[in-house]
């Protein structure tokens, strides 16, 4: 329909006319907003109508109005993406071509978004876009006018083709056809295009170089320059041999390079072999460079540096610089005279940086450091240093160095405007230093480029490093972790050449100390305590990993380092960690800590403690080792037995819990202080065993533990501190030495806070009592939910009798707090961490017992809230109770979901037959209580929807027998739920419901087929009173499922669990199967889509030699008989 | 933190309408008396003052009774007044003409002294449940002197 020239003939013309003139008044009825419904139907009608390409052209092509074309242009896409896959191919390849010719005449017409919207048609399809353009690109490659478009087309093509899911769910295609067209356009048509575009380039040049100024091939040649950056930007997969036979549909692409967690981004380029010729070749490579040197010629214009083509021209470069893969392989040497030509960018670096602070513009010196990261991520340290050594006398880490001084240099003297050039430069550069130190971590050939590290100075670096932080953390006065990532950079720097900078960092570290003691009073120590703050904090980050989740070791590098030493008291890691351990031992007195250790600092030293403490502080010698080869070097044993335990280990351990009992007392109300010394400090002392063994006996834990049973400043803790602090305490039982004495141990810690809240509980007048300190009562729940979150095998005993004694006054306690949402949260939350803790261990009659505290729980609960009405006064507020209650009712679902694990995972003693309690009829017992406080407005909450959802259909999966035997009300209320949950939105949630349905329905199947009822009444559909026949329940999903994936949006992944829930389902129902086929057939106006409908049911149901039973290769079958069948019908079945 | 302790500070603050508390411990959620009015906090931020000065913390805060927003800054370690909040049920006994209901208290007396409130919906749900014969149950909420319907709950009966 698009081959002939007039389409259908005259005879239509006069009607093309017509709805032409109708959609032009539409779209300017819309503009001058008259009767605005109407016009939308207009031209609604015309974007629905089937195949509508005919009067879209004739309206493209001779419409007069903007808006007219850019409504036809639309139309045409959304019926080329409904109807895509029944068009006839020669239909496919006119609408194409007449698509790619309306772009190339109308490229220079102002409309532009006409121009994007006919463009991205194009795009749309690639696959065959790319063919076609292949064959016709030489006709017009010619016509330089035509140059800038083709450019600019591919690159839009080659930026779309980033093939995403929901494209291809839109064309109904599967993905594996985009994978096609992928590899199709990698291996046939790239290289080609970008010979093209080099050409292009090449051609042009000359004419840039002899004109004087702004000449139009400019831009010509900036656009050639970005499609070949764009094209080198692809990402490379077919080409890397072994994986050519099969595609990989369901790879996401991932490149498999280092750089994702960088601040810079870096892109190795990995065309494959093939590639080689055309990359590789001397005069491709000279003419970019030389192409680029023309800024000698424009230099005294000025505007050279930052114009397009040499900023597109400079991108190019830094990506020659990076090849890397098989290309690299062939000839590795040729990649030097990239970056040898970049040398002229940044070195010499002290020059530069001048001409740069003289007005010059940065880019070109970024560019530089850019290029310098993209050949380190490709080249071994060793080759990397070597690159320069045949015109310089230096290595490239020696000019690496050198840059990055003269960089931080700069950022210092600039500290205080931001976004200047050395900022971006030095992030770069410290990625190139992570880049290839990482590098040789990983070869594990340490010593052998530890020398090349030595030559060059890396003093400054640090130096400047640790003065750097002070002025980062003016922007981020956040936290002390805030910065973590740029200070383990300097760290790995600094670990590279630990010979100099331990000692150096001691030094400096001492001389702030002496110089805060010296002006102590009467300078004001800002300055300075602001500089031990960042020493302390880079410190730390050299001296210790960050042990998040697995022990941490000594690091490597300060294990192999300082062989000569032999007395553990002059090892510089010893001295530096003792000269620190002693400073912070001086805000234990009260002058000290009033005159020098501010809030602030004390969070630095309480961090540097704890990370410190986690690597050091008495190793196990086993745990703590390490790379084994290193084990008998002298330094290094003196290193790990100094602060053992029977060296200084204890002495120091004694000080550090002095200092957190400081910070927690004497720093009231600095909350990130207090979160630091309970969530970092504490738990890293109590996560090994030995340590906690000692701290039992310290006097100072003891202390501590006094403190936080009795004392009163310590319930002022901020409560999640609190939580922590009793989680802490109860975890350091675990060093007792018998599990009798961690019960005991534990009972009396919390034996004060148990009795006082049963006394307040059974107090006569806790209705009036209740209401007013109630802040103080807060706490006491706190640390009892800290401590019964801490339950470890030993100490559950003491936990559940802790719990047990304050079951009654929990459940008084709501009755009475029934108006305070957050002690009522609280409560919650405690009985909910309680009952996950203690639920596996317990007995049958324990079980029950705790089954039925958490089942009065619930009721009154429930009896409080439901029918509720409160107050709207403001919005806000009426959010946070809105909140509140979603946050209670997750933490009740919680709870269930903890009482059902109890089925999974049971340490009981008894066998499975006396299990007394029915948990699965209590968790129903418990939905029912729960569910009519869960309305769908707080269904809109996604944590609360995921919960309720997992919840139930984890029940329906494990206990399809129990849903049977419930009454009809609450069956039906389960299953609406399910039906509501299956309209969501969220992927996860709907394959929850899937799962469900799976199991409902094979469940009945299965229970029929063997002769028994299955779900009974529910599934066989009743007659009400009224004479009104309800279908069953099977029956009414049956209808949804179907309704649901033949004509609703829904992502792709999800078919395979839909097919798991509709095989059982059409088993169970085959009768009405059939109908609803039927029914789908006759509704079908097309004979010929009532054909293919029909054949398609037929297929759906018996080709894969499909079987009644539900077995695994059934399910697998019908799978892909589901997918195939999507595939076939969905397109027409959805088109109106 | 034992029971007597309670007694004792409760006798205390019992003549006052608010009891201190340090302003770091003030949690979104929590009361706070700003400008001599009673809030409820909706925001809580900290921030450091200096570099190595004390932490203070910035409330965002909503009248209970009127609904404005108010707020304050105090240092952490500072503390702050925090009002009483009561909430007592009582049951509905009668809505009279001009707007005042009657409640019935836990003693068996009446409190004739409050008004509808003035958001419709709750007002609405008064009205309705108590026409409909059913019994109804307001809880009332009271801060530093002021007092306000501020919830309603049928109980099923009145059949």
């Amino acid at each position: 329909m698009f081959n002939g020239i007039a389409g259908g003939g005259a005879e239509d013309l006069p009607q093309l006319q017509s709805t032409m003139r109708a959609i032009e008044l539409a779209c300017s009825y819309i503009q001058i907003n008259t009767n605005p419904a109407a016009a939308e139907a207009t031209i609604l009608s015309l974007h629905q109508s089937p195949q509508p390409y005919k009067a879209c052209r004739f309206i493209l092509e001779n419409s007069q109005v903007a808006s007219a074309r850019f409504q036809a242009a639309a139309a045409i896409k959304e019926a080329a993406i409904r109807e895509w896959s029944f068009l006839s191919t020669e239909d496919k390849g006119g609408l194409i071509s007449f698509c790619l010719g309306y772009v190339i005449q109308h490229a220079n017409s102002s409309d532009a978004y006409v121009f994007s919207k006919v463009s991205s048609v194009a795009a749309f399809h690639r696959y065959s876009f790319s063919r076609i353009l292949g064959n016709d690109l030489f006709r017009i490659f010619f016509f330089w006018r035509y140059m800038y478009t083709i450019c600019m087309l591919i690159v839009s093509v080659s930026q779309v083709s980033e093939f995403s899911p929901s494209t291809s769910s839109a064309m109904s295609l599967p993905r594996e056809f985009h994978e096609n067209c992928r590899k199709s356009l990698e291996q046939n048509y790239l290289k080609t295009f970008y010979s093209w575009a080099q050409d292009a380039a090449l051609s042009v040049t000359n004419k840039i170089v002899e004109s004087n100024s702004d000449v139009p091939e400019v831009k010509v040649c900036n656009a050639a320059l970005r499609l070949m950056h764009q094209i080198l930007n692809w990402e490379f997969r077919y080409s890397k041999g072994g994986t050519k036979g099969s595609i990989n549909v369901f790879s996401d692409g991932m490149r498999s390079d280092t750089a994702s967690s960088r601040k810079t981004e870096c892109v190795i380029v990995q065309p494959g072999a093939s590639w080689c010729d055309v990359l590789l070749s001397s005069s491709h490579v000279g003419w970019l460079i030389n192409l680029y040197s023309l800024r000698q010629k424009f230099a005294f214009e000025g505007y050279w540096l930052d114009c397009p083509v040499a900023v597109s021209a400079r991108k190019l470069i830094v990506q020659l610089c990076s090849l890397a893969g098989e290309t690299m392989h062939r000839s590795r040497a040729a990649s030097a005279p990239p970056s040898v030509r970049v040398l002229p960018w940044i070195d010499p670096p002290d020059v530069i940086s001048k001409e740069i602070e003289e007005g010059r513009s940065g880019s070109e010196m970024i560019d530089g450091c850019r290029a310098l990261l993209s050949i380190a991520t490709v080249t071994i340290p060793v080759v990397f240093d070597r690159l320069l050594r045949s015109i310089r006398p230096f290595g490239t880490l020696t000019l690496l160095s050198l840059l990055m001084g003269e960089v931080v240099k700069v950022l210092l003297a600039n500290s205080n405007d931001k976004e200047t050039w050395s900022y971006e430069a030095r992030d770069i550069l410290l990625d190139t230093w992570t880049t290839l130190l990482a590098s040789m971590d990983g070869s594990g050939v340490l010593f052998s480029f530890s020398n090349l590290f030595t030559n060059c100075n890396f003093t400054p670096i640090v130096a400047s490093a640790s003065a750097t932080t002070d002025e980062d953390d003016a922007d981020c006065l956040a936290s002390v972790s805030a910065m973590d990532e740029r200070l383990g950079s300097y760290a790995l720097i600094a670990r590279a050449a630990v010979d100099a900078t331990v000692p150096f960092l001691t030094k400096l570290f001492s001389d702030r100390v002496a110089r805060l003691h010296q002006g102590r009073g009467t300078v004001d120590p800002t300055d300075t305590l602001e500089e031990v703050y960042s020493l302390l904090l880079i410190i730390g980050h050299v001296l210790a990993d960050e042990g998040e989740g697995e022990t941490a070791l000594v690091p490597d590098a300060l294990q192999t380092h300082f062989v000569d030493v032999v007395e553990a008291g002059n090892h510089p890691v010893v001295l530096l960690s003792s000269s620190i351990v002693k400073f912070a031992e001086q805000c234990l007195d009260a002058n000290m800590r009033s005159s020098i250790f501010s809030p602030r600092l004390m969070e630095a030293v309480i961090w540097f403690l704890a990370r410190w403490s986690f690597t050091y502080l008495m190793l196990v010698e086993d745990c703590n080792l390490g790379s084994n080869q290193l084990q008998s070097l002298p330094s290094r044993a003196c290193l790990f037995t100094f602060f053992n335990e029977h060296n200084q280990g204890k002495f120091v351990l004694d000080i550090i819990v002095r200092i957190s009992l400081t910070s927690l007392m004497s720093y009231p109300g600095e909350k990130d202080l207090q979160e630091l010394t309970c969530h970092q400090l504490l738990h890293a002392l109590v996560r090994r065993r030995n340590i906690c063994f000692h701290l039992l006996s310290l006097d100072s834990w003891r202390n501590l533990a006094n403190a936080f049973a009795n004392d009163k400043s310590l319930f002022l803790l901020n409560g999640v501190s609190q939580r922590s602090l009793a989680q802490t305490l109860v975890l350091s039982a675990y060093g007792m030495q018998s599990s009798d004495a961690s019960n005991q141990y534990v009972k009396d810690l919390m034996a004060h806070m148990t009795s006082s809240l049963v006394d307040l509980a059974n107090n006569s007048d806790l209705k009036n009592l209740a209401q007013q300190p109630d802040i103080i009562m807060l706490l006491c729940i706190r640390e009892l939910r800290g401590a019964a979150s801490a339950t470890e095998p030993r100490t559950q005993r003491a936990i559940y009798e802790m719990g047990l004694s304050v079951m009654n006054p929990v459940l008084r306690l709501l009755e009475v707090y029934k108006h305070e949402s957050a002690v009522i949260y609280l409560l919650l939350k405690f009985v909910v961490d309680w009952v996950d803790g203690q639920i596996s261990y317990l007995e049958a009659h324990e079980t029950a017992g705790v089954v039925n505290f958490c089942m009065s729980l619930l009721q009154i609960y429930s009896s409080h809230n439901i029918g509720k009405i409160s107050l709207s006064l403001s919005s806000t507020l009426l959010n946070e109770a809105k909140t509140e209650k979603y946050k209670d009712l997750r933490a009740l679902l919680q709870l269930l979901s903890h009482l059902c694990s109890k089925d999974m995972v049971d340490f009981s003693s008894d066998s499975i037959e006396t299990q007394s309690t029915n948990i699965s009829q209590v968790v129903f017992f418990g939905l029912h209580i729960i569910t009519p406080l869960i309305t769908l407005e707080l269904l809109k909450y996604p944590k609360l929807c995921f919960d309720y959802f997992s919840l139930i259909s984890h029940m329906l999966e494990v206990y399809p027998e129990t849903l049977a035997q419930l009454n009809s009300d609450a069956f039906n209320h389960v299953l609406t739920t399910v039906d509501f949950g299956l309209h969501q939105q969220d992927v996860d949630i709907v394959t929850m419901c899937l799962r469900a349905l799976k199991a409902l329905a094979s469940y009945h199947y299965k229970e029929t087929k063997a002769g028994n009822t299955g779900l009974g009444s529910h599934a066989a559909g009743q007659t009400d009173p009224n004479g009104v026949f309800h279908e069953g329940i099977l029956s009414r999903f049956l209808r949804t499922l179907l309704q649901f994936l033949l004509f609703e949006d829904y992502s792709t992944d999800l078919v395979s669990t839909a097919a798991d829930a509709l095989f059982p389902l059409i088993l169970c129902e085959p009768n009405l199967y059939q109908g609803l086929g039927n029914e789908l057939i006759e509704k079908q106006g097309n004979p010929n889509f009532k054909t293919r409908l029909a054949n398609a049911l037929q297929v759906l149901t018996t080709s894969n030699q499909l079987s009644s039973s539900l077995d695994r290769l059934n399910y697998q079958r019908f799978r892909k008989n589901l997918n195939n069948f999507l595939i076939e019908v969905r397109g027409f079945l959805k088109t109106k | 933190m034992s029971d007597e302790e309670h007694h004792f500070e409760s006798s205390d603050a019992g003549a006052s309408k608010t009891y201190p508390q340090q302003a770091g411990n003030i949690r979104k959620g929590g009361h706070i008396v700003i400008k001599g009015r009673p809030c409820k906090v909706v925001e809580v931020s900290t921030s450091k003052t200096g570099k190595h000065g004390h932490a203070k913390c910035h409330f965002v805060a909503i009248d209970i009774f009127t609904a404005k927003k108010l707020e304050d800054i105090v240092p952490s370690s500072h503390n702050c007044d925090v009002p009483h909040v009561n909430r007592i049920d009582y049951q509905l006994i009668d809505i009279s003409e001009d707007g005042f209901v009657s409640l019935l208290t836990d003693s068996g007396g009446t409190k004739d002294d409050l008004k509808l409130p003035t958001d419709d919906n709750l007002s609405a749900q008064m009205k309705s449940g108590f026409e409909e014969g059913k019994d109804v149950v307001v809880s009332v909420m009271s801060s530093m002197g002021e007092e306000q319907i501020c919830a309603v709950k049928e109980v099923g009966g009145g059949k």
